[in-house]
C-alpha cells in the first residue's frame, strides 16, 4: 500500500482548470520532488493534499484513508504535516509556543481541566513541554525558545517552521518552497538539514522547489507538471533529459 | 510562599472591602459603584477574550449580557420568590444565599448558548462582517425580549430586590458585593487559564493565522465555538449580577451602548491584556462616576471666572461630551490602549515573583 496516493485530481476555480487530471503515488520512505514553472499548480496540488481545497474531481487516499472533502486538522492528525511558501508562523507568539500548538491536534484534555487544571491537564501539558524542547533542542534552536518568531532572521523562521511541522510527529511532510528566499549559502546547509531529517525522523518527504539545485540532489524521484497536467515523472536524471520538461521549464542549459 | 503575596493581599483587600460595606463603612453610593466596577470587569475580560485574543471585531456583547441579566432574574425569582409569573416559590427564600449561583450559572449558560448565534456564521465571515452579524444578534436578543409580553416586554422585569432581601434576611451581609467578587474571581481564573493552556492558545493561534491554525491541527470551528460561547457566558454572568444589583432589568439597557461601553474598555485596556483591561473597566467606571460631581464644580468655577454666560448651566449631558474626548486623546496618543497586548507581569516582571494564577 501506498502511503499516499492520488487518483485523477482535477480542480477548477470558477472557469479556471488549476488541476487537470493529475496522478501521483508516493511511498513510504520516500523523498520525492514536484517541479513545474510558475503558476503550474504545484502549491494547489498541495493545498488539495493538505484538506485546505475540496478537489472537484479524483481521490487522494493517506495511509488507506479517503481523506479528500476532510478538514485540514483531521488530515494534519492523521500524520501529514507542512510547511508554507510565504511564512506562516504566529508571529505574537513565543517559538516555544508555536511548536507547542503542533501538538493541539492530540490534546487528550478538554476545556474544563484546562479551567480547573486537573491532573490530566498538568501531565499532557508537561508532555506537550518535553516533546516541544526536544524538537527545539533537535533543530537547534533551543536559544530562541523565548524569542517572537517576527523578530528572527529569515532562515530561522524557515527553520521554526519546519520544526512546527515535526513537532506533530507526521508520516509524510510536504515541503512548500523550503529554499525560498534563502542565499546559496543558507541552500546548502538547507539540503543537509533536509536529507538530515529524512534520516532522523525516518518520514517520508514531498517537496515544491524551484532551485534545480535542491530537488537534484535531494529527490529520489520527481514529477513535473505544466499547466496543471503531470508532464513527467522519472528520476531526476530521466528529468533533466526529458524533451518534455525541458521545452516547458527548463530551457537551453539551464542547468 | 511568596508567589502567593499578592493573591493574599487581593483575597485580603476583598474582604476588607466586604466588611467596611457591612460595618456601613462603605455608604450605599460607594457600594453600588464598587460593585459596578466589579461587573463591568467582567463584561470587559469575557469581550476581551473575543475582541482581544481572537482578533475578532464582536459589538454585540451586551446582547449576552441581557440574556444573562433575564434568565437570571427569572431563574432566580423562580427560585426563591413568590411571584405572579411561576407562583410559589421553588426552593423557598430561605435557601436563597446557597442556592443564587445557581441562577447565575443557569443565566452563563443560557448566554452561551446565545453566543452560538455569533460562533457558527464565524465559521466562513470574518472581520467587518462577522462585526455586522454580531450588532445583528445584538438586536435580536433585544427585539426578542422586548416582544416577550410574559416578562415584562419593553417595561421590563422587576423582582429581584426580593430575592436580594431573601437572601440579607436570612444573613446580613453586602450580598451583591460578594457574588460579583466570586463573579469576578471565576472570570478573571477561567479566562487566564485558558489563555496559558495549549487548549486556549489555539484562540490566539486563529487570531495570527487561522490558515497556518487549521493546517496545523486546530480545529478552527470548535476554538471559534468555545471561544465565543465561553465570552457571551461570562458576559451572561455579568448580566445576571447587574440585574440583581439594579433589581429591576430593561432591555433597552443592553443595546448597542452598553456593547460600545465594552468595546471602549477593551481597547482602552489594550487587547489581549486581562490585567489592562481590568484597569480600564474600573478607570472607566470611575470617569463615569466621577463626571457627576466633576461637572458641577467645573461649572462653578467656569462661573466664578466668568466664562459661562449667566443663565447657563453646564448639565450632565456634559458627560458625553467629555467621555468621547478622553477616548479621542487616548486612541490618538496612546492607541495600544494601558498595556497593549502585553500584561501587567511583562512590563514589570518583578511582580511575578509575588503573584501566580496556577
Amino acid at each position: 500500500m501506498s502511503l499516499l496516493e492520488i487518483n485523477g485530481l482535477t480542480q477548477r476555480f470558477g472557469g479556471l482548470q488549476a488541476l487537470s487530471n493529475f496522478s501521483f503515488r508516493l511511498e513510504e520512505r520516500e523523498l520525492v520532488g514536484l517541479i513545474g514553472p510558475n503558476g503550474a499548480g504545484k502549491t494547489t496540488v498541495f493545498n488539495i493534499v493538505s484538506g485546505f481545497y475540496k478537489p472537484t474531481e479524483g481521490d487522494i487516499v493517506f495511509c488507506g484513508k479517503r481523506v479528500n472533502g476532510l478538514k485540514p486538522h483531521v488530515v494534519t492528525a492523521m500524520g501529514m504535516a507542512r510547511t508554507f511558501q510565504n511564512i506562516r508562523l504566529w508571529n505574537d507568539m513565543t517559538v516555544l509556543d508555536n511548536i507547542r500548538l503542533a501538538r493541539y491536534a492530540w490534546l487528550d484534555y478538554s476545556f474544563w481541566s484546562a479551567v480547573l487544571r486537573t491532573k490530566k491537564f498538568r501531565q499532557s501539558e508537561k508532555a506537550i513541554e518535553k516533546r516541544s524542547r526536544e524538537v527545539l533542542e533537535i533543530m537547534d534552536l533551543t536559544e530562541y525558545a523565548a524569542e517572537l518568531p517576527k523578530n528572527l532572521p529569515y532562515g530561522l523562521q524557515r527553520r521554526v517552521e519546519l520544526a512546527r511541522a515535526l513537532a506533530g510527529n507526521p508520516k509524510l511532510l510536504l515541503l512548500d518552497e523550503p529554499a525560498a528566499g534563502l542565499n546559496s549559502a543558507d541552500v546548502e546547509g538547507l539540503i543537509r538539514h533536509i536529507r538530515w531529517i529524512y534520516d532522523e525522523f525516518k518520514i517520508s518527504i514531498w517537496m515544491i522547489e524551484h532551485q534545480m539545485k535542491v530537488v537534484m540532489s535531494l529527490c529520489q524521484r520527481l514529477a513535473v507538471i505544466d499547466f496543471g497536467c503531470a508532464i513527467a515523472e522519472g528520476t531526476p536524471e530521466q528529468i533533466r533529459q526529458d524533451p518534455d520538461v525541458i521545452k516547458a521549464y527548463l530551457g537551453d542549459g539551464a542547468l | 510562599m511568596q508567589r502567593y503575596a499578592l493573591n493574599a493581599l487581593f483575597c485580603a483587600a476583598a474582604v476588607v472591602l466586604v466588611v467596611l460595606a457591612q460595618t456601613g463603612a462603605l455608604d450605599k453610593y460607594m457600594l453600588t459603584v464598587i460593585t459596578f466596577m466589579g461587573i463591568n470587569c467582567i463584561f470587559a475580560v469575557s469581550l476581551n477574550l473575543v475582541n482581544g485574543y481572537m482578533g475578532e471585531f464582536s459589538c454585540g456583547h451586551g446582547g449576552f449580557m441581557c440574556v444573562g441579566a433575564y434568565v437570571g432574574s427569572l431563574l432566580s425569582t423562580a427560585f426563591f420568590t413568590n411571584s405572579k409569573l411561576f407562583g410559589p416559590a421553588l426552593f423557598g427564600p430561605e435557601l436563597a444565599p446557597f442556592l443564587f449561583p445557581l441562577a447565575l450559572l443557569g443565566a452563563g449558560l443560557a448566554a452561551a448558548l446565545f453566543g452560538l448565534i455569533v460562533a457558527l456564521p464565524s465559521f466562513h465571515t470574518r472581520d467587518d462582517y462577522l462585526a455586522i452579524i454580531t450588532i445583528a444578534a445584538n438586536y435580536i436578543i433585544i427585539s426578542l425580549v422586548e416582544n416577550i409580553d410574559a416578562i415584562g416586554g419593553p417595561r421590563g422585569f422587576s423582582g429581584m430586590k426580593k430575592v436580594v432581601n431573601a437572601m440579607s434576611d436570612v444573613a446580613d451581609a453586602p450580598w451583591m458585593l460578594i457574588w460579583t467578587i466570586i463573579g469576578l474571581f471565576v472570570c478573571v481564573m477561567m479566562i487566564y487559564r485558558l489563555m496559558t493552556s495549549t487548549y486556549g492558545k489555539g484562540i490566539s493561534a486563529v487570531c495570527q493565522n487561522e490558515v497556518a491554525a487549521e493546517i496545523m491541527g486546530v480545529n478552527t470551528n470548535r476554538v471559534k465555538i468555545m471561544a465565543f460561547m465561553v465570552s457571551s457566558g461570562l458576559a451572561g454572568l455579568s448580566g445576571a449580577l447587574y440585574a440583581h444589583v439594579y433589581g429591576y432589568v430593561n432591555a433597552q439597557a443592553f443595546n448597542i451602548l452598553k456593547s460600545t461601553e465594552g468595546l471602549v474598555m477593551v481597547y482602552l485596556g489594550g487587547m489581549g491584556s486581562i490585567s489592562g483591561v481590568l484597569m480600564a473597566a474600573v478607570a472607566f467606571t470611575l470617569l463615569i462616576e466621577s463626571l457627576r460631581f466633576v461637572i458641577p464644580w467645573l461649572n462653578d468655577i467656569l462661573h466664578a471666572v466668568n466664562l459661562l454666560p449667566v443663565g447657563y448651566e453646564l448639565s450632565q449631558v456634559w458627560k458625553w461630551v467629555i467621555i468621547p474626548l478622553v477616548l479621542i486623546l487616548l486612541m490618538q496618543f496612546r492607541p495600544e490602549g494601558f498595556l497593549g497586548n502585553r500584561e501587567l507581569t511583562h512590563v514589570f516582571p518583578r511582580l511575578r515573583r509575588w503573584i501566580t494564577f496556577r
